[in-house]
């Protein structure tokens, strides 16, 4: 059996009251006679004791809530029901107050104090169609303002006949919060447009413009020069992107197998350190792409410093890798994982971030295939590295599955030509090919 | 095609079932005296010229005599019609109808039968508060008995033919101010519904309703005399836009659930009608039959219209307050709408 908690009637002069403080959760056993909950009257704060024992089933009031007294705010399920004991049948008290009104109209329990009150129809109707009852509330026409199924009929209708809006003028009515039921559309049975809303508000029409402008961000340091710089590139250079599906699979396993050397704690290379490696080693065979290019002067460079684009929450960030040709793959690693990481955390100096000759930048890892890089000028080429993928591969009459990678290499036509700028992809593939030929 | 009241259509019934039947036989108080009315109300007028006095049996004043002979002669195997003047003096039978009549079949395992019509008027009449009555609710409460309740010359031939022919013991309640009594026996204030009756033979059987008249906005379900100011009611609420669909169950045991059921689908509102005073009338079980079966369906609580629990005043004016009139019905129609 459940006995019901009631909020006692403890206070002579208030009608509610503050719970507390439950001293038992849900499913707690209780015993007649212990604290269960404390209360505050407008008088006190006072203990209340559990009026059976059994295990706590419900809380209908939590702490911090105002109550009426004699409210329902919980329950009890009474112990000892299943043990199959003979008791005497319990005789239910009838109270010392039977005959006060407010005995006779004991409060409902709180949940049912908010009922929504439909008619059976109407319910029926409105589960068929999936039409929200609470969106009728207080809108029913029945006795006593029940809701029947002609409301719900009528909301139905009035979605049926619920005019049409352009997604400009819907959102300009939630910016300037005009009831959107209230407007009627100029042409009959047209859609409602943005000369509606401006019609039924009396914000001008200007503001509502400027109600709709997107937001605007002042602009970082950082992506002011991002943006000036590559403006520079795509206004005063010539780019010309040469692609190159390069076969990857030695490179993937070469790396794999020099993982599996390294000692503990050591920085694993990335393909990024691999491909700086080698084209560190193809750019030695063609110096006319290590160079920078300042308006009348071209200027080649003896050792390679590979500026790598690094993506970071401020934007575009470049650091350069200074003699990166007279590093090893481990070495490479190193300096690539301490300037990215310190990129990332906006500590780099602008010495690291100045300088370069030659531009690498891998978005593999985002799974982008091909994309045309811009170059970073004054340098003249940049090398766009895609993901390595497995698909299948002809070569002499016969169909595998390679690992193939996207490699995209932007020259300034103004200083390189097609000629050079195809013979050093051509070099830095068959590297990638046949990484064993750097022994040449 | 011939046009008759309902006391006509009665008597025709019983001729016809006469001659068709010996085991068939009338008893009551003045059904057959020469220079009588032909009982109270005209129905028998004449049939003791046609029949002679042994199968138009007048008993004295006694309706424990009445019932003792119908329900002895039905379970000798005759099929008495028993004509009780005023159905408030069923209450004198009690004992015979709900004790005896109505069990007899069900103690004897189906050995013995009980094939007795009994017809009853009721009405309230300007007669005061023992002549007046609906009695109705009170047989529909007895298992074993069917009650029926004609307000058409059509059914009552109909459903009193039906009565006649069936094995159980048949309750027939008969309005007063329908039956279209003549001469002497004219009622003040009746309404007499004459209607067309075929000269051939057919048959009402007991348990289907009619619908009487179709709507589509609310159910009322009303007998005899309650059926015509339903009617009237319906008429002026269809000059408020509301379609009122009536149901004339015809017969209260057995009772066609379906067909009310049915209209209540479509209509989602229900009002019942009776004369009887309110509580726990047959209409209070049709609303219950109604919550239990169609409440998914319905739109508005059930109403009742009924006489107040008070017995039936003499006073023409009370009388007048106290029989539901059209404009209770439609007052309670309106205020569920």
């Amino acid at each position: 059996m459940t006995v019901e908690i009631h909020a006692p009637p403890l206070s002579q002069t208030a009608d509610t009251l503050v719970i507390l403080e439950w001293l038992k959760q849900v499913g707690d056993p209780v015993n007649k006679g212990e604290v269960l909950f404390k209360v505050e009257t407008d008088k006190a704060v006072l203990e209340v004791e559990s009026p059976a024992s059994g295990t706590l089933s419900a809380i209908l009031a939590d702490a911090g809530e105002e109550v009426k007294v004699r409210s329902v705010i919980g329950s009890i399920a009474e112990a000892g029901e299943a043990g199959g004991e003979t008791s005497n049948p319990v005789i239910p008290s009838l109270g010392e107050n039977t005959s006060s009104p407010g005995a006779a109209g004991e409060a409902l329990p709180l949940e049912r104090q908010n009922r929504l009150f439909a008619s059976p129809r109407a319910r029926q109707l409105a589960a068929l169609k999936g039409v929200p009852l609470e969106a009728l509330q207080g809108g029913g026409t029945g006795q006593g303002g029940l809701i029947v199924e002609r409301d719900v009929s009528a909301y139905l209708e009035q979605l049926k006949t619920k005019p049409r809006i352009t997604p400009l003028a819907r959102r300009m009515a939630e910016t300037t919060g005009v009831d959107l039921s209230k407007v009627t559309p100029a042409r009959p049975g047209g859609a409602i447009t943005k000369a509606d809303i401006a019609a039924s508000t009396n914000i001008g029409s200007e503001a509502l413009e400027s109600a709709l402008a997107p937001t605007a961000l002042r602009l970082t340091p950082t992506r002011k020069t991002i943006a000036r710089r590559m403006q520079e590139s795509h206004q005063l250079t010539a780019p010309v992107t040469y692609m190159s599906e390069v076969d990857a699979t030695r490179l993937v396993k070469l790396r794999k197998r020099i993982l599996g050397k390294l000692p503990d704690g050591a920085i694993r290379p990335t393909y990024t350190d691999f491909l700086i490696y080698l084209t560190c080693r193809a750019l030695a065979g063609h110096p006319a792409l290590n160079a920078t290019f300042d308006e009348e002067r071209l200027a080649l460079y003896e050792s390679v410093h590979l500026a790598l684009a690094v993506d970071t929450e401020r934007g575009l960030i470049v650091p350069v890798i200074r003699e990166a040709d007279r590093m090893g793959v481990e070495e490479i690693a190193r300096m690539r994982s301490d300037l990215v990481s310190r990129a990332l955390t906006g500590t780099l100096s602008p010495d690291e971030l100045s300088g370069g000759t030659f531009t690498l930048s891998n978005l593999g890892a985002l799974g982008i295939d091909h994309f045309t890089p811009l170059i970073n000028p004054p340098q003249v080429a940049i090398l766009g590295v895609g993901r390595i993928r497995e698909a299948p591969l002809a070569r002499k009459g016969k169909v595998r599955i390679r690992k193939l990678m996207g490699l995209a290499l932007t020259c300034d036509h103004r200083v390189v030509d097609g000629g050079p700028a195809a013979r050093f992809l051509q070099d830095l593939c068959s590297l990638v090919e046949t990484p064993d030929l750097i022994w040449l | 095609m011939a046009q008759m009241t309902i006391a006509e259509a009665l008597r025709q019934a019983i001729r016809e079932e006469m001659q068709r039947d010996e085991r068939v036989f009338c008893v009551g108080e003045d059904i057959g005296i020469e220079g009588g009315f032909g009982g109270a109300f005209t129905v028998t007028l004449g049939l003791s010229d046609e029949f002679g006095h042994e199968r138009i049996l007048d008993t004295p004043i006694s309706e424990t005599a009445i019932a003792g002979i119908a329900i002895g002669a039905a379970v000798a195997g005759m099929r008495p019609i028993a004509d009780v003047q005023y159905g408030d003096f069923l209450f004198c039978m009690m004992d015979q109808l709900a004790n005896q009549a109505a069990k007899l079949r069900y103690m004897s395992g189906g050995t013995l039968s009980v094939p007795m019509v009994m017809r009853a008027p009721v009405g309230a009449t300007a007669r005061g508060a023992q002549h007046a009555q609906s009695l109705e609710a009170f047989f529909t409460h007895i298992p074993g008995l069917k009650v029926v309740a004609p307000a058409t010359a059509y059914d009552a031939k109909g459903l009193l033919k039906s009565a006649v022919r069936d094995d159980n013991p048949v309750l027939i309640f008969e309005h007063k101010l329908l039956y279209g009594s003549k001469g002497a026996r004219s009622e003040k204030g009746a309404l007499s519904p004459v209607g067309e009756v075929p000269d051939e033979e057919y048959l009402v059987p007991l348990g289907e309703g009619v619908i009487r008249r179709r709507g589509k906005n609310v159910t009322i379900v009303a007998t005899l005399l309650m059926l015509y100011r339903a009617l009237g009611a319906a008429e002026t609420l269809s000059r408020q836009g509301i379609e009122a669909e009536v149901i004339d169950p015809r017969t209260l045991v057995p009772l066609d659930k379906e067909l009310i059921l049915g209209s209540v689908r479509k209509t989602g509102r229900l009002v019942v009608v009776e004369e009887d005073n309110l509580t726990n009338g047959w209409g209070a079980e049709i609303a219950a039959i109604v919550a239990d079966e169609a409440f998914n369906w319905l739109d508005a609580p059930l109403k009742r219209v009924a006489a107040p629990d008070v017995p039936p005043p003499f006073a023409p004016v009370l009388e007048r307050e106290y029989v539901p009139s059209e404009q209770k019905i439609v007052d309670a129609v309106l205020s569920i709408m």
